[in-house]
């Protein structure tokens, strides 16, 4: 059921969404996969530089869990890998060679039979679309989750519309979706915007569960959906993931092969236009803008300006490329106000509306802030942490303007939980 | 990247451009005595904000002049240049610098400053507010709003406790301006206050009974002073409110498993 108000903050940041647009295909020529030293994604190679990869061919297998693969995205060459201490992935990049063709995976039995479906997954990479929560990590392969979100709405400000992608793959998406309920044995949520239907329900299991939420900034983030429907906490895994990944799923289990591209906006103050591309992952952010920014000094964002990192390559979640002007008046003052400034961290959080509305309502948002700031993990697990992650708090970042950065700070905290829960 | 403006500072100063109609007319009808006063605390205030950031490297912040106001509005008249020195640092220091600055503090300043002169020197009378200071804080409350600074929760809950003490034929005239002056420069303060929405609610209901309630049966107090009462006891208990109300959230979260 809709609800009859939605707490949220409306961005204006130009004037122009880029939801409308023609999207155009740009396969950028270089392109790279890419992990944050965070993440600790240790890998053994599959593959030498220099060799020719088909798309979809398994190029990294995990260390910690073999099944795990990470697949080329592109036809082409393995221009370099880059691995850091211990084996962790920093990137490997790729030269696009369009003759070196397509892995062709064998999809037969995987729609019927779990083990077969997570197999076919895991062999073609699309299993690391897949986002647990608590902690937001790719899930472990044997991990049953207690419901699965499926996003098919996205209010991060300038972000792509998934209907737009829907409209095209609809049966692939419908495929996907139905293969969902043989990884859990729970509800699976679709949530979606105030529009259409995106699925007729009767054609599918009793356990869907249609979501329709306004299309108010942060209630199209899976953290929020999941807070309010079916929160996540240590022992009850909720995955959550783009209903453009499904679609993909329901290619793959369809005709066997992984999808080249996903959509993808590239907007920002520094852009003549905003354009609605389908690139591949990993692709070339440089490569995406470069004909389109205006003159002069400009910073590449991977992600929404909101919770977007400065990047060369697109991130493994991102749909969004940022491209900023700088914002002028942001030096650091007088050295004398920025040393106070530095001596008084964390500042402490005044109570407003601003800040109330930045999430949503969905959570008592000061005295879980507090907790947060205090590092009081038992009352902020208790206010519903471990359903969010670090993208939850960008506009509570953004509207506060908290240094150091809320979501940093409930990224330690999740790492915390993690360390005392899950022993290594 | 980008970053918003809604910081501590920003804050503090919304908050002072809400009091603005207060302030103007309280200076307006106090004339060069009052603007005295007001200087006299601002600079009390002002040296401790100073002296704290020269110690504890604790940054000054524009709240300690909404402190300032307060206590120039409501404190005691008569009292000695030493009292009144005392009272300020009393509530600057012990109730906001001491716990780290304003944002960390858990009571008003202003109040504490206030309670602190109150008890201290209760033979000092307590300042007749001129009416229009009531109307002024009209203003003040919808700025306050209008800028996300103030709650309204917290105000339509102190209506609706001042509506019902009406309604049970309580007479309220005599403390009406000072309830409502002291409800903008204590009560709303956003630190001291109830920090979730049920909480404010109850919070603006807690300090509307408590201000009917001294008005019909402390017949000694004088309205200022009532009003200060009211707002020291409501800020007290703003935590447990608070409390009550995570409590009955997560009780309603329960079935979400």
């Amino acid at each position: 059921m809709p609800r009859l108000s939605s707490a949220g903050l409306l961005l204006r940041l130009s004037e122009e969404a880029p939801a409308r647009l023609p999207a155009e295909l740009t396969i950028t020529d270089e392109c790279a996969l890419t992990a944050r030293p965070a993440d600790d994604f240790r890998v053994e190679p599959l593959v030498r530089e220099g060799d020719l990869v088909q798309q979809g061919a398994p190029v990294l297998r995990s260390r910690r869990e073999p099944d795990v693969m990470v697949t080329a995205p592109v036809p082409g060459r393995v221009a370099e890998i880059a691995l850091g201490p211990g084996h962790r992935l920093s990137s490997i990049k790729f030269f696009h060679e369009p003759g070196a063709g397509r892995r062709q995976f064998d999809p037969t039995g995987a729609e019927d039979d779990s083990d077969r479906l997570r197999a076919l997954l895991l062999a073609s990479g699309l299993w690391r679309r897949l986002r647990s929560r608590p902690y937001g990590r790719v899930p472990p392969v044997a991990e049953d989750p207690s419901a699965i979100f499926v996003m098919a709405i996205d209010t991060r400000p300038l972000a792509p519309d998934p209907r737009t992608v829907l409209h095209e793959v609809q049966a692939d998406f419908e495929r996907g979706l139905r293969s969902l309920f043989l990884l859990t044995g729970g509800p699976v949520f679709l949530c979606q915007d105030e529009g259409e239907e995106l699925v007729g329900k009767p054609r599918f299991s009793d356990r869907l569960r249609v979501v329709t939420d306004r299309h108010v900034h942060p209630h199209g983030l899976p953290g929020y959906q999941i807070h309010a429907r079916h929160p996540a906490r240590v022992g009850r895994p909720v995955w959550d993931i783009h209903a453009e990944d499904v679609a993909a799923f329901g290619t793959l289990l369809r005709e066997g092969l992984v999808p080249e591209t996903r959509m993808v906006a590239v907007t920002g103050t520094a852009l003549t236009k905003p354009r609605l591309v389908r690139c591949q992952p990993g692709a070339d952010l440089r490569a995406l803008s470069y004909t389109h920014t205006v003159p002069g000094p400009h910073r590449i964002l991977s992600g929404s300006p909101l919770d977007g990192e400065e990047a060369r390559w697109l991130r493994p979640r991102d749909r969004q490329v940022s491209v900023m002007s700088p914002v002028p008046g942001n030096d650091k003052g007088h050295w004398f106000l920025s040393a106070l400034r530095l001596a008084s961290r964390p500042m402490p959080l005044v109570p407003n509306a601003a800040l109330e509305q930045s999430m949503g309502q969905a959570l008592p948002v000061m005295p879980f802030l507090r907790a947060l700031a205090a590092g009081d993990t038992e009352t902020a697990v208790r206010l519903g942490a471990l359903s969010l992650l670090e993208e939850d708090l960008a506009l509570a970042d953004y509207v506060s303007n908290a240094d150091p950065g809320l979501a940093r700070l409930l990224r330690s905290l999740l790492d915390r939980v993690q360390a005392e829960e899950e022993p290594a | 990247m980008i970053r918003g403006l809604w910081d501590r500072e920003t804050i503090a100063l919304m908050l002072l451009a809400a009091m603005l109609p207060m302030g103007a007319s309280w200076l307006i009808a106090g004339g060069l005595e009052a603007a005295g006063r007001l200087l006299f605390f601002l600079v009390v205030a002002g040296i401790w904000h100073v002296l704290w950031m020269l110690a504890r490297a604790q940054p000054p912040s524009f709240a300690g002049a909404l402190t300032a106001l307060a206590i120039a509005m409501l404190a005691p008249e008569d009292l000695g240049l030493f009292a009144l020195l005392l009272g300020t640092s009393f509530g600057v220091v012990m109730a906001e610098l001491a716990f780290g600055g304003w944002g960390r503090n858990v009571l008003n300043p202003a109040t504490i400053a206030l309670a602190f002169l109150g008890f201290s020197y209760p033979a000092a009378p307590w300042p007749e507010l001129p009416v229009q200071l009531g109307w002024a804080a009209w203003p003040a409350a919808a700025i306050g709003v209008v800028f996300g600074v103030t709650s309204l929760r917290l105000l339509a809950g102190a209506a609706l406790g001042f509506a019902a003490a009406m309604l049970a034929g309580l007479d309220l005239t005599a403390v009406w301006t000072a309830a409502l002056v002291a409800l903008m420069l204590l009560v709303c303060d956003p630190v001291a206050s109830a920090a979730t929405g049920l909480g404010r609610w109850l919070n603006g209901l807690l300090y509307a009974l408590l201000v009917a309630l001294f008005a019909v049966f402390w017949d000694t107090a004088a309205p200022v002073q009532a009003a200060v009462s009211a707002a020291l006891l409501t800020s007290l208990a703003a935590p447990l409110l608070d409390e009550f109300a995570i409590a009955l959230w997560l009780v309603r979260r329960k079935r979400l498993g």
